[in-house]
């Protein structure tokens, strides 16, 4: 079986083995945990879970069976409330529900356990009301004090999603009025509205109020807890968590979704999450058909064996679009980071990063470090970001010479023949580019850019720094020229990104946690999101984040080049399923997903 | 020779305490912590000073290792920060997992290398000495890393054996079968390479063995050829696989982490890896002590062994 196909993975380089895994922990974002939010292009065989029961055409849909998925990593908790992490983030999908949810497919928000609600005139409180009749899977019924209990929760010490439930650092409150409706009070007028809350799942108060009482709410639902304590409103309950081995979730004969039919959702019985390290033996085990899909995207250098194999229709290859969040590129803009350095003339200046945003051609940069599947990107703002992404928004070309021309004008010119720029004292234009070692993309993408800046003359040190070191390099003050890395935002709504946009934010890399906007131009775009963030007009919205794209653009405090495109593998006994470019992919509609017996 | 076991368990508990510490501290010193990683680029800076002083990396490194060290003495090695359970439930199962695949990987290692190296050490055939060193020096060059690979790669494409993991989730903890079908790849990973080692000790030193003029005047004395190899020659013979008995216990479990990586299986190196990677410092140290003690565990049975093939050891 797949004899061909595997030997391509099996030769592939085994040192890849990180890929992955530090880009899905460093979030930034309002809503660090959650996964951005975006449509897939692909929709494979459309049970179109909307926003209310409507689950697709039942009668053609077996019920039962049982799902294999692997995943890189243990979960850190039974709780997204205390750790973020992608596996944690995962069994909350499965064994959670929000008052509401953005649906990955569509961007839209939806309503999830909350039937509807209002929003007051001065755009402060929602007053939402809960689907009736939903329970908890130990049976107990879902009350609006659990919505309230659930917000208290996130606020304890001990949570760690409380920044994200924050607006400017003031908290929303929650009321109960009855025992189906709730009352949520922001403290200022905020675009996305409930677009917030798809970060609170929502908590059963009788199992974990005494927790909360105690102050030892940060430890519970840890991974020692039974797990037949966890108790949730999700399609699915854990049966078995066997620790490094897998984890067993079973139907929640509770879950509130039924279908067009109104059958009863999950689809199906069982899902199984066996824990694979390794990513190379992750693709093997799906070709071998010993386990269905991964959690996550597969590598660029998987496309060819997984295509063969579903060409012999052992599996489905499905190409999701191009991704959200693209890699980058930013030179340390701290003031005074160069003070004592001779390159301070030229190292943070505009002209500089226009110049490498202009010397790197992007199409070559798609077919070295994407084998061809990405597409060419000038922002952070991919095409896969469907609301905010824009057309105003203008592309850089590939200008080598409009580079050099650039550089001359910050003193930087070939004055020895060399081949290779020097600024007004003759010495060499060179600066150190830091990367994360063992991510093929970056590693590859650093490789890239310093042999296309060599042709205009810039000389690119790339130094490669395990994940952890590399982020406390920048996160910590300490200097560093320049850093190319992933970073992932959380939601297509910048105003739930507003720590990468704003000066004072902590993602706002290039120049981290400013008391006041360093130039003109951060003012400008704080002054934007602000505006941004608290209008309630959506098309007033667009138009300011186009502005805020346009000023980014024309600085480039952060350069980029290619956004790759998304490939997820699923057996082909998987059907309904409902793909989105962020991950869970396929997962995070699992109540709808079905299987045909094996 | 009481003395001596005496001298091997001073020496073995020094080397837990100097792996443990000198583990702690570099996780301490290299850049980044546990709380970089886990609440990653765009955290509140007062959260990440919160979660510092909570697992005490706010702490000068000395205060730290002085109470880590105080705590261990007491049997108390720190709580896990990445799983939040003490580091003393955690270790101790992963370790066993680690203990019954390198101990299948040593039983089969010793049972295929061993007649192998008297099979190639003493045959006239030349064709099977060739063949068999062969495939030792083929294995001998291959890392486990590689092995691993390599067999997870045949498991793939016959469908023979799990890939991955110790149990299938719908076998009983019990069902024996469901746990060896699972234990066949990284069991092999490991021990083939191993049985090419012993295979190569083994095969020159019978070569020589059956060179010494006890076996010569054995042979001549016209006891059957088979009867003296197997018997007199192997024990003669055992010294230098049962002298590298201790380092191969060591070996495997460096080589464990690539194949635990590799092949799923829940043991202490990717337990360690995972905790490395995390900056979760007490669980490193207690990975670190485990797999000391794995070591120094090592080092005595291959003294024991030697001191029953070889009886000078045991008298000196």
């Amino acid at each position: 079986l797949h004899e061909k196909s595997a030997i391509s993975v099996f030769l592939h380089g085994i040192f890849a083995s990180q890929d992955l895994g530090w880009r899905g922990r460093f979030l930034t974002g309002h809503a660090r945990h959650r996964a951005a939010l975006f449509a897939g292009i692909l929709c494979v065989g459309c049970g179109a879970s909307g926003p209310t029961e409507s689950a697709g055409q039942s009668s053609a849909l077996q019920k039962g069976g049982e799902l294999i998925v692997s995943v890189r990593t243990e979960p850190r908790s039974f709780s997204t409330y205390t750790s973020q992490d992608a596996t944690t983030h995962l069994l909350s999908l499965l064994t959670q529900a929000r008052l509401v949810r953005v649906n990955s497919a569509s961007q839209q928000l939806e309503p999830w356990l909350a039937e509807s609600w209002t929003r007051s005139d001065d755009g402060l409180s929602y007053t939402i009301s809960l689907r009736p009749g939903v329970r908890f899977s130990d049976g107990v019924p879902l009350t609006a004090d659990d919505v309230v209990f659930s917000l208290a929760a996130a606020y304890d010490a001990g949570s760690m999603i409380s920044d994200s439930l924050q607006i400017d650092g003031e908290r929303l409150e929650a009321a109960a009025t009855d025992s189906r409706n709730v009352t949520v009070t922001f403290p200022r007028r905020f675009g996305p509205g409930l677009r917030l809350l798809d970060d609170l799942p929502i908590l059963p108060k009788h199992k974990l109020q005494a927790a909360l009482d105690a102050g030892t709410f940060g430890k519970a639902w840890g991974l020692s807890t039974p797990v037949a304590e966890l108790v949730g409103l999700g399609p699915f309950v854990i049966e078995e968590y066997r620790p490094g081995q897998h984890l067993v979730l079973t139907r929640n004969g509770h879950y509130f979704r039924t279908d067009a039919s109104g059958i009863r959702l999950p689809y199906l019985n069982r899902i199984v999450v066996e824990m694979v390290p390794e990513q190379d033996a992750q693709i093997l085990s799906l070709q071998a058909g010993q386990t269905d899909t991964t959690a996550s995207e597969v590598r660029p250098e998987d496309y060819s064996p997984l295509k063969r194999a579903a060409e012999k229709g052992a599996l489905q290859l499905l190409d999701l679009g191009v991704a959200v969040d693209p890699d980058s590129l930013w030179m340390n803009l701290k003031p005074g980071a160069f003070d004592n350095d001779p390159r301070r003339s030229w190292i943070q200046r505009d002209e500089l990063r226009h110049a490498i945003s202009l010397a790197v051609d992007r199409r070559v940069f798609v077919d070295t470090v994407y084998l061809g599947a990405a597409t060419p990107v000038s922002g952070p703002i991919t095409p896969a970001n469907k609301r905010w992404h824009s057309d105003h928004v203008p592309q850089i070309g590939h200008d080598p010479s409009g580079a050099k021309s650039l550089l001359a004008t910050i003193g930087l010119e070939d004055r020895n023949a060399d081949g290779l720029l020097e600024d007004r004292a003759g010495r060499a234009a060179r600066f150190t580019l830091l990367t994360a070692k063992g991510q093929t993309a970056l590693e590859r993408g650093s490789s890239v850019i310093r042999d296309e800046l060599k042709k205009i003359g810039l000389t690119v040190d790339v130094v490669t720094l395990e994940g952890n070191a590399l982020v406390q390099r920048f996160l910590s003050g300490s200097p560093y020229d320049a850093v190319y890395f992933h970073l992932t935002t959380t939601d297509t709504d910048p105003a739930l990104n507003r720590d990468f946009w704003m000066s004072s934010g902590g993602a706002h890399v290039w120049h981290l946690g400013q008391k006041l906007p360093a130039t003109a131009w951060e003012r400008e775009i704080d002054d934007l999101m602000l505006r941004q963030a608290t209008a309630l007009d959506e098309e007033e919205r667009r138009r300011l984040f186009i502005e805020v794209q346009k000023i980014f653009l024309k600085h480039q405090p952060m350069v980029y080049f290619a956004a790759p495109r998304i490939f997820v593998a699923a057996s082909s006994r998987m059907s309904n399923l409902t793909p989105a470019i962020s991950r869970p992919q396929l997962l995070w509609s699992a109540d709808t997903i079905v299987v045909a017996p094996r | 020779m009481t003395t001596y076991f005496a001298r091997r368990l001073i020496f073995a508990s020094f080397l837990v305490f100097a792996v443990s510490s000198a583990s702690l501290l570099l996780v301490r010193l290299a850049p980044g912590d546990y709380v970089t990683e886990s609440l990653g680029v765009g955290a509140d800076p007062s959260a990440a000073e919160r979660a510092r002083a909570y697992y005490g990396l706010d702490q000068p490194i000395g205060l730290q290792y002085r109470a880590w060290l105080w705590n261990a003495a007491r049997f108390d090695f720190g709580r896990s920060m990445a799983y939040d359970r003490p580091v003393a439930d955690l270790v101790p199962e992963r370790a066993a997992n680690t203990a019954i695949l390198a101990a299948a990987a040593l039983v089969v290692g010793t049972l295929l290398g061993l007649p192998l190296g008297v099979l190639s050490g003493s045959t006239r055939s030349r064709i099977i000495t060739a063949m068999v060193r062969a495939v030792s020096v083929l294995l001998v060059s291959m890392p486990p890393l590689l092995t691993s690979l390599f067999l997870v790669f045949v498991a793939a494409i016959t469908g023979w054996f799990p890939i991955g993991g110790m149990q299938s989730p719908t076998a009983a903890s019990s069902q024996l079968a469901d746990r060896l079908e699972h234990m066949a790849v990284p069991v092999l990973a490991l021990a083939l390479p191993l049985a090419a080692s012993f295979e190569r000790l083994q095969g020159q030193s019978v070569s020589e063995t059956i060179q010494q003029p006890f076996i010569v005047a054995a042979l001549a004395r016209g006891v059957p050829r088979r009867r003296v190899i197997w018997r007199d020659a192997l024990k003669a013979s055992l010294r230098p696989v049962a002298s590298v008995y201790g380092l191969v216990i060591g070996s495997l479990l460096s080589g464990s982490f690539a194949v635990e990586m590799i092949t799923a299986w829940p043991g202490l190196g990717r337990l360690m890896l995972d905790a490395m990677r995390a900056r979760d410092l007490y669980l490193v140290a207690g990975c670190a002590a485990a797999g000391s003690l794995f070591l120094a565990a090592g080092t005595l049975l291959s003294d024991a062994a030697l001191t029953l093939v070889e009886p000078r050891v045991r008298d000196g």
